[in-house]
């Protein structure tokens, strides 16, 4: 799968967003362009790829979201929109107009919802995005990242529950961006966060909410029970593996925490699989130097079986960097002398 | 040699005043499209296709069901928003059916390329002025050597399969305008040798009938070697790059320095790659004394 961003450009302000760099060094007239986007259809579908994800800033603004969505559908191409919700008015008019009550199969909303009341956001936007909902509700897959270890999911229930929303709750792990300062969860932090998902566990059954891994979640952290209990709702992965996010000016990169590691033009690749191998091979150079997240990262099973990425390799990264720096440069100068690939 | 096909106005008393021709029959509305393929038909001639030259774009023109295996050729002025397109796209993939449009903005450019990758076969219309070459080429690039396999784009997909590096190429009736295979007729009847001579009045002969008299025959001869005139006259066409696959097509329309030259010479460029990449693997021959 890979990731199309359609614009660099976002209406919420978020304060653990991990796209910030990409948005901080991004100009506003930066958007896909349709020839991009051709090449971009061409490129998935001679990989034999048959999804792709709409993202951004957020992707909605971008003046011709109706016409790219409608374009990789008839392309054949399962879509997904990661969305904020906080749609124009303008905008969600043409959404109900295009795809309101069924109109195109093989579209899905995920949106991305923050806490009202530890997150809130301005009245504006809160009664933009229950206009979205309330349109869009059966074709929304809801989201939350969670950034603090005191975060409460209680809200998120409710609003599946008004809006007739998909009862896959997509969760995410706010990850650092090296070099930047956003709000994350530390390493630390994540079995206690784990604990507090888990105490949610009545909820999720009684509202038949199944929940949904992102990336970077290390399994050795979780209890056998609260392992238990998520194989038996739902199929939790504990990898980290390249998202491949695309940019406008067609840069390609592993993911938002590492937009500006070894980023790479799409141009220089023939297929989806050779994006993968590469960034594979960026996170096997890092991988041999520090395994995990954790330092008994280090020789575990769970990691050698491919179980387990050992945390998120953007936490593996600022490990990298604020711990090690020395370490870092003299495998970049190795590699250099060594005219091996970065 | 065959007949040249007559390329004619949809009207009955002038499709009745002729017999056993193949022909290409004009309308400017497809809701008419269907009617003109019918009279052509009981008029004793055989339909070669349906031009629907439309003033609306794209997305505001329909076809009927009942137009489903006819030869259409649909000229409009732009493809209109792609959202309200689509849907029509979605089932000209089941028409027997090629869209022109002109490349006279970066639109009708971007509208090619998607019908394209959409599988509806296209024609681009260039050398009208205001020509971005450099657009242009992109797109010939896309058409002759995408990524991934698409519906046909002439001029450039005609170029690419029939380029011959030691022989001349003339895909001028793509556009219907060749008179070894076209024959245009205006609604008296009166002969032309080309679309742009029939709309200014320059007429070759005063009905088809008269094609056979010798000043008739003497103009379309003169026209099939028109070409030579650039090496007569030594003109820029004479000496580019691209002009076995131009045949100075455009040297009366466009100003030297236009662009066309470098564009030309990228079509061969690709055309000759495209053969590349198409020729049969060689048989493998075990060396013998």
């Amino acid at each position: 799968m890979a990731n199309i961003l359609l614009t660099s450009i976002c209406n919420r302000s978020c304060p653990y967003c991990f796209a910030q760099r990409e948005m901080a060094d991004a100009s506003s007239d930066n958007m896909m362009s349709w020839d991009n986007l051709i090449y971009i259809a061409d490129f998935l579908q001679s990989s034999g790829e048959r999804h792709v994800s709409l993202l951004g800033g957020e992707p909605t603004i971008h003046p011709q979201i109706v016409d790219f969505i409608l374009y990789l559908i008839e392309r054949n191409l399962d879509v997904t929109v990661f969305t904020n919700g906080v749609v124009s008015p303008a905008r969600l008019r043409e959404f109900e107009q295009y795809f309101g009550n069924g109109k195109v199969e093989k579209l899905t909303f995920v949106c991305n919802l923050n806490d009202p009341v530890l997150t809130p956001a301005p009245a504006e936007e809160t009664d933009r995005l229950d206009a979205f909902l309330s349109a869009m509700g059966p074709f929304v897959s809801p989201g939350f990242n969670i950034y603090r270890t005191d975060f409460t999911l209680d809200f998120l229930f409710d609003t599946i529950n008004r809006f007739g929303l998909r009862r896959y709750l997509r969760l995410g792990m706010t990850h650092p961006i090296p070099g930047k300062k956003n709000l994350f969860i530390h390493p630390d932090e994540m079995q206690q966060l784990f604990a507090r998902l888990y105490s949610y566990r009545e909820k999720f059954d009684a509202f038949r909410v199944k929940p949904g891994l992102d990336c970077g979640f290390p399994i050795c952290r979780f209890s056998d029970e609260q392992l238990g209990w998520l194989r038996r709702i739902s199929d939790p992965q504990f990898s980290c593996g390249a998202a491949i996010d695309i940019t406008p000016d067609m840069s390609v990169y592993h993911c938002f925490p590492l937009s500006n590691y070894k980023r790479k033009s799409l141009f220089e690749f023939d297929s989806l699989a050779q994006i993968h191998d590469h960034f594979a091979r960026l996170r096997g150079q890092i991988k041999a130097e520090i395994a995990g997240i954790y330092p008994e990262c280090d020789g575990c099973k769970y990691q050698e079986e491919n179980i387990c990425g050992g945390g998120g390799m953007c936490q593996v990264l600022v490990r990298f960097l604020n711990e090690e720096p020395v370490r870092m440069m003299e495998i970049e100068n190795e590699l250099a002398k060594n005219r091996l690939p970065l | 040699m065959s007949l040249p096909r007559i390329v004619c106005p949809y009207s009955p008393p002038l499709l009745q005043s002729f017999r056993g021709r193949s022909v290409a029959v004009r309308v400017d509305d497809a809701a008419r499209a269907a009617h003109a393929a019918y009279d052509v038909a009981q008029s004793g001639n055989e339909l070669f296709c349906v031009i629907v030259e439309s003033r609306l774009p794209l997305q505001d023109i329909s076809l009927s069901e009942e137009l489903r295996g006819i030869p259409l050729a649909v000229m409009a002025p732009s493809m209109g928003r792609f959202r309200d397109a689509s849907e029509k796209i979605k089932a000209w993939r089941n028409f027997n059916l090629r869209v022109y449009l002109p490349c006279d903005g970066a639109a009708n450019i971007t509208a090619l390329k998607i019908l394209s990758s959409l599988g509806v076969q296209s024609c681009a219309l260039f050398g009208i002025g205001h020509d971005d070459w450099e657009a242009i080429s992109d797109l010939m690039t896309y058409a002759v050597l995408g990524l991934f396999p698409h519906a046909s784009m002439e001029p450039f997909s005609f170029i690419a399969k029939n380029y011959d590096a030691g022989d001349y190429l003339d895909w001028g009736a793509l556009y219907f305008d060749d008179p070894k295979k076209f024959l245009h007729l205006d609604g008296e009847g009166r002969v032309a040798l080309s679309r742009a001579e029939r709309e200014a009045g320059q007429f070759v002969a005063g009905c088809l009938a008269e094609c056979d008299a010798a000043p008739a025959l003497a103009a379309v001869r003169e026209r099939t070697r028109a070409w030579t005139a650039n090496f007569l006259n030594n003109t820029v066409c004479s000496r580019c790059p691209g002009w076995k696959v131009c045949l100075g097509k455009f040297s009366a329309l466009l100003p030297e320095g236009s662009g066309c030259s470098d564009f030309f010479a990228s079509m061969v460029e690709a055309a000759r790659q495209y053969k590349r990449l198409t020729a049969p693997p060689s048989e493998m021959q075990v060396w013998r004394p």
